[in-house]
């Protein structure tokens, strides 16, 4: 029921719309009484009575109320139809809200073939529901109670007599919908598993691959895909077991209406007429009945759908807040400060006790072992994640209180893990700044040292690169997202790990522009060349989630600790005289 | 190659014919005599059902007038066993229905994705990917009720209409023939929406696939969008999709709902002209009763004749899915054995490339003439510029790509000529881009050999320098990791896809770029422990951090698709080159800055 009322909240935008349509499906259920009834006036009138003038006007009601109802039954389906499209509509209008409001802790342990289940194959089910199950039910229920009505105005006793059998039929109609109920729960269940395993064969396509792991994969693939059949002929079994029981009870309503009411012609207390407009009714009676298993069984299909859908238009993030919240003044100098900042996502300590403070001008550059909570440090900047305790200002301000579209609108950031989406390569750089030119996509590249592979292409910035950016060198995925990140012309500027694929002289590149760019910019640098960082303002050397040095690159090599060893690393066997001749 | 987008509508290559439903007939023939038993027992229900009118009209022209309640009472027995057969045929028919149809949707399923195990990286390379994943979900999932319902429906229905006609023609032969006028207009009907109606299914089913590969798009993307608050712009192309996608459905449905109130129509104006021949013949060998049972007979008679109609509906609209999928089906894989292939035998590791041509598109040449024989054990470092062509190079080395021309050879054999998987299997690549599955950090390193115990993967996770930061993890080796995830950095999650890698006890190892976001001094440890385990293996190592490399037997310095420099770091630093002067470019900031 809880389910109902959920829909009911979309539905009842369109109430009135929805109300018309059950009116026309109510009138068309009254013109359902009428061609039985002209069916009787036929035999009694016409073919006893031979009142033979009658024929016409009565063949002439018979199809004029055809047309008529059919005609409108059209036109209510496609209102249901227009109606439920409009109810989906707006939920995936507030799932994707949704999707794009929720947190990264949430992608981090939701599974994307699971949601896909939800937007896809759960939606369908709700599409069902609203367009077909919701007026069937109530067509069905009118049909049923006009025909009772009219039988009772007819006749009486006969009706009640049909109708006794009506409680045992109802009775095996609940059975079945609480019987089937768990059943489309696992179907549904299944159906996300089946999603998430095919979903990551295609993305994890060049592992498979590279490893020949073809034939694990389809065994793999097999077990969710039979679990998925086997779930199905599960909820089959239930209607095996119900349906033929509901069927057979319905048909049982015409046994009852001939036999009793052949024993009351023959009394007397029954016309041979009434009782041929009691057989050319019965249908209205057997059919609902015959439908009720049918549609307890999409009901409870949907209830299973609604409660996934549900549940995830209710997943709430911490960072919501920051989205309703509204500012007046846009962040305008990047300062960035934090201030005994720890956090964990949920099993250690990740970073512990970070302090710093960065002005715009300035440049952070972050060195660290892998793991060492140098990439979590810049997503909490941008407040993909809350700190657990400790407090990270930007522009003077804890980054709770600002608007999360504020805060992250003052930021241009390139990912350790580059995602460039299925579009052209202008539509990716211009990605941030939907509103960019090309002249401006250009420039921006042109910093990234992008522009001239790009124009290099058949059909440069037009070039359509796949998911992920396959088709491109890894170096060429970062210097898109780095021409992204530029284009936005954000106040703080945070590169992860940007150009780890880009070789060393391209690398020397970008950093001259970016050095002339950054003047009134916060920069932040995660890296593992020196070469990367050694020219920032401030160098926070990182492990196990603590600055354990900071300082500039002279200082930290003075300091002889883990800095100064990645530079002998690094370094350390470089033969000075090798550039000799090179050097100018 | 031509690559697809969320917004745009795949262009269907092949069109539609009956073709389609033939094959698809032949996933439901191993289930011929399930179906036929199915069907006679329909064929009996159905008798059964239609015993209904006969013995009302029986009741109401012989037992009532005659006052004979125990007749009345035998003709109700007859219909209570009537319906007893009925119920029990229904039984059997939805646990035959549901079998043959969930049986037959796997099977395609799994034909499916069998075929998608052998197409190569430019199909993925091509579309987006939840393009492919809405085909092998939903596009059969929608084809459940046509197999399991349809079909049986169609064989019983057929077979109700002609009981029906039986016993109509046992009733009056003219009456019949004057029933069945309603037929040719039902056909012209049939035939007259049959395109539009096509067309609209077709478009429905590409504005599905858009919004499901935005959606699915979307949820990859989170991060860059969130990072750079595009928010309301995707809701406002989402908006335009999922509109398209409403706008289509109710195009499809309007045209698909036609198709009932046409065949009630014509049902009632047969009705009515039976009506007007029936009682004009009345007393001329027509009694009242039997017109009342062959109104009855009509008005059953269009139910089945409704249902087959809706089953050409259901065609139409299920083709649109079918042609999709096998059009996936027949998509051929660039990558296949060679006719005659056999199995590449163990290999030592030599590998040698002859003038090798190749490009991703047709007038390409991402590799222009590549030549060089490495012999077992040698370690190969590949630099260069980015998209130089290093990552071509080690692809073609696993026939992830088939070359223009030239040829590849591994122990001397051309590995065109050898399986597929054979050749793969002999190879541990580390790809650039580290792709970590859903599941345990342990099942993601045992990817590279299944059948590796458990201290084989630890053994493995040392050796790259894994284990330390895995067994700091709360659940050590049994953590759950995913696709998305951030429980792990980039750095980890090179290491792990490293020692899958290694794991594979590959005799070629290919290293893309294994350590590029991987610290100096985790590195330094990996190499040392590394020398041990590339002992014995060929390998080829990709990265831009020279340091890494400078151990290497040799190095091949690539530029523009050409081998430019070859030789080791001391020889190459000697010739003063161009790998000279990448390596001093490095250091030279260091001293003039």
């Amino acid at each position: 029921m809880h389910s109902l009322r959920w829909a009911w909240s979309y539905i009842r935008h369109y109430k009135g719309k929805l109300i018309i349509g059950l009116l026309l499906a109510l009138a068309v259920s009254a013109l359902n009484m009428v061609n039985p009834y002209l069916a009787g006036r036929m035999v009694d009138d016409v073919m006893y009575g031979e009142k033979t003038g009658m024929l016409w006007t009565l063949i002439a009601f018979m199809i004029g109320t055809t047309v008529v109802r059919t005609s409108v039954r059209y036109g209510y389906q496609i209102m249901f139809e227009k109606i439920s499209q409009n109810v989906i509509f707006r939920m995936r209008e507030n799932l994707y809200d949704r999707l794009l409001q929720l947190d990264f802790a949430f992608y981090d342990r939701t599974k994307t073939g699971d949601i896909m289940a939800r937007m896809t194959g759960d939606m369908e089910a709700i599409r069902h529901f609203t367009a077909w199950t919701i007026y069937m039910i109530f067509e069905n229920a009118t049909i049923f109670i006009f025909a009772i009505v009219f039988m009772f105005t007819i006749h009486p006793p006969l009706a009640l007599a049909i109708l006794s059998i009506a409680p045992v039929i109802a009775f095996f109609a609940f059975r079945l919908s609480s019987d089937v109920k768990p059943t489309f729960t696992e179907i549904r269940n299944q159906f996300a598993k089946l999603n998430s395993i095919v979903q990551e064969n295609i993305s994890g396509n060049r592992v498979v691959k590279a490893f020949a792991k073809e034939s694990y994969e389809i065994e793999k693939f097999s077990a969710e895909n039979e679990a998925f059949r086997d779930r199905n002929l599960q909820s089959a079994k239930v209607w095996e077991k119900y349906l033929p029981v509901l069927d057979s009870l319905a048909g049982v309503l015409t046994v009852v209406m001939i036999l009793v009411g052949g024993m009351m012609v023959i009394t007397g207390s029954l016309t041979m007429g009434e009782l041929v407009i009691f057989n050319s009714l019965i249908w209205a009676l057997n059919n609902p009945m015959r439908m009720a298993g049918w549609l307890m069984n999409d009901l409870q299909r949907f209830i299973a759908s609604a409660e996934k859908v549900e549940e995830l238009l209710l997943t709430k993030s911490p960072m919501m807040n920051g989205i309703k919240r509204s500012d007046i003044q846009d962040i305008t100098a990047g300062t960035v400060e934090f201030e005994r900042v720890y956090f964990s996502y949920g099993d250690g300590m990740v970073l512990e006790d970070v302090t710093f403070e960065a002005n715009p001008g300035q440049t952070v550059g972050i060195i660290g072992p892998t793991g060492s909570g140098k990439s979590t440090l810049v997503n909490l900047l941008s407040r993909f994640y809350d700190t657990t305790s400790g407090t990270i200002k930007v522009g003077g301000r804890n980054v709770k209180e600002w608007n999360i579209h504020q805060l992250r609108s003052s930021m241009g950031m390139v990912m350790q893990d580059i995602f460039l989406f299925s579009d052209t390569i202008e539509g990716n750089i211009a990605y941030g700044s939907p509103n960019a030119t090309l002249e401006d996509v250009q420039a921006a590249a042109k910093k990234a040292e992008a522009h001239d592979f790009i124009s290099t292409l058949p059909e440069g910035y037009d070039t359509i690169v796949g998911e992920r950016g396959v088709g491109l060198s890894g170096g060429q995925k970062q210097r898109i997202a780095l021409a992204r990140a530029l284009l936005k012309d954000p106040s703080i500027l945070i590169l992860d790990d940007t150009t780890s694929s880009v070789d060393i002289e391209t690398e020397e590149r970008i950093q001259n522009t970016l050095q002339s760019i950054q003047q009134s910019k916060t920069c932040f640098i995660i890296a593992h060349r020196i070469s990367s960082v050694k020219e920032a303002d401030l160098i926070l050397v990182m492990n196990n989630g603590k600055i354990i040095e900071k300082g500039t690159h002279d200082e930290l090599l003075l300091n002889k600790d883990y800095y100064y060893h990645v530079f002998q690393n690094q370094y350390g066997n470089f033969d000075v005289h090798l550039i000799a001749g090179k050097v100018r | 190659m031509a690559r697809n987008k969320f917004n745009v509508d795949e262009e269907l290559e092949t069109p539609f014919s009956m073709v389609h439903l033939k094959r698809l007939l032949v996933y439901v023939k191993p289930y011929k005599r399930t179906i036929l038993f199915t069907v006679l027992l329909m064929i009996i229900a159905s008798g059964a059902n239609l015993i209904g009118p006969y013995l009302i009209k029986q009741a109401i022209d012989e037992e009532i007038p005659s006052k004979d309640s125990t007749g009345l009472v035998i003709l109700a027995g007859i219909y209570l066993g009537a319906l007893i057969i009925t119920g029990i045929c229904m039984k059997y028919r939805i646990r035959m229905m549901s079998q043959i149809g969930h049986n037959v949707i796997k099977q395609i399923r799994k034909d499916l994705f069998t075929h998608l195990q052998k197409l190569s990286f430019s199909f993925f390379d091509s579309r987006p990917h939840g393009k492919i994943l809405v085909r092998v979900v939903n596009y059969v999932n929608s084809l459940s009720d046509l197999l399991s319902n349809g079909l049986i429906n169609l064989i019983t229905d057929l077979f109700s209409l002609l009981v029906i006609i039986g016993f109509m023609l046992a009733i009056d032969v003219k009456l019949t023939l004057a029933a069945m006028a309603g037929f040719p207009i039902l056909a012209a009907i049939i035939f007259l929406i049959k395109n539009a109606q096509r067309k609209a299914w077709q478009n429905l089913s590409n504005k599905q696939s858009n919004l499901n590969a935005y959606i699915h798009e979307s949820i990859n993307g989170i991060k860059v969008t969130q990072a750079f608050v595009r928010e309301e712009e995707n809701k406002k192309i989402f908006h335009g999709v999922s509109n398209g996608y409403r706008g289509s459905w109710l195009q499809a449905i309007k045209v698909h709902f036609l198709l009932w109130p046409a065949i009630e129509n014509i049902s009632v104006l047969t009705v009515s002209l039976i009506y007007v021949m029936g009682i004009s013949m009345i007393g001329s060998g027509i009694t009242v009763g039997s017109l009342v049972a062959f109104v009855g007979y009509i008005w059953m008679f269009w139910t089945p004749l409704a249902n087959i109609g809706n089953f050409y509906n259901a065609i139409i609209n299920a083709s649109a899915y079918l042609e999709r999928i096998f059009e996936m089906m027949d998509e051929k894989p660039t990558i296949m054995n060679e006719p005659g292939a056999t199995d590449l035998e163990t290999i030592k590791g030599k590998v040698e490339f002859s003038n090798v041509v190749f490009g991703y598109e047709e007038n390409d040449r991402n590799l222009d003439g590549i030549n060089f024989q490495v012999n077992p054990g040698e370690s190969i470092a590949i630099v260069g510029p980015t998209g130089s062509g290093k990552t071509t190079i080690v692809n073609l080395i696993s026939r992830f790509y088939d070359i223009n021309s030239g040829q590849i050879k591994i122990d001397d054999v051309d590995i065109k000529t050898v399986s597929v998987p054979s050749l793969r299997k002999q190879m541990g690549v580390m790809l650039q881009d580290p792709f970590i599955f859903s599941g345990t950090i342990m099942d993601n390193i045992r990817y590279g050999r299944l059948e590796a115990t458990d201290d084989e993967v630890v053994e493995a996770a040392k050796a790259v320098q894994a284990h330390d930061f895995i067994t700091q993890l709360n659940d050590g080796y049994n953590t759950e990791v995913n696709e998305r995830g951030t429980k792990l950095s980039n750095g980890q999650r090179q290491l792990i896809s490293f020692a899958r890698a290694l794991l594979a006890d590959p005799k070629i190892l290919i290293l893309d770029e294994a350590t590029s976001s991987i610290d100096t001094e985790t590195e330094l440890a990996l190499q040392k422990g590394l020398e041990a385990l590339l002992s014995g293996r060929t390998s080829f190592i990709i990265a831009h951090r020279l340091s890494t490399i400078q151990n290497a037997s040799r190095i091949f310095f690539i530029e523009k698709g050409k081998i430019r420099e070859e030789g080791t770091h001391e020889e190459l630093i000697q010739q003063r080159g161009l790998y000279w002067s990448l390596y001093t470019s490095q250091y030279s900031s260091l001293v003039v800055g």
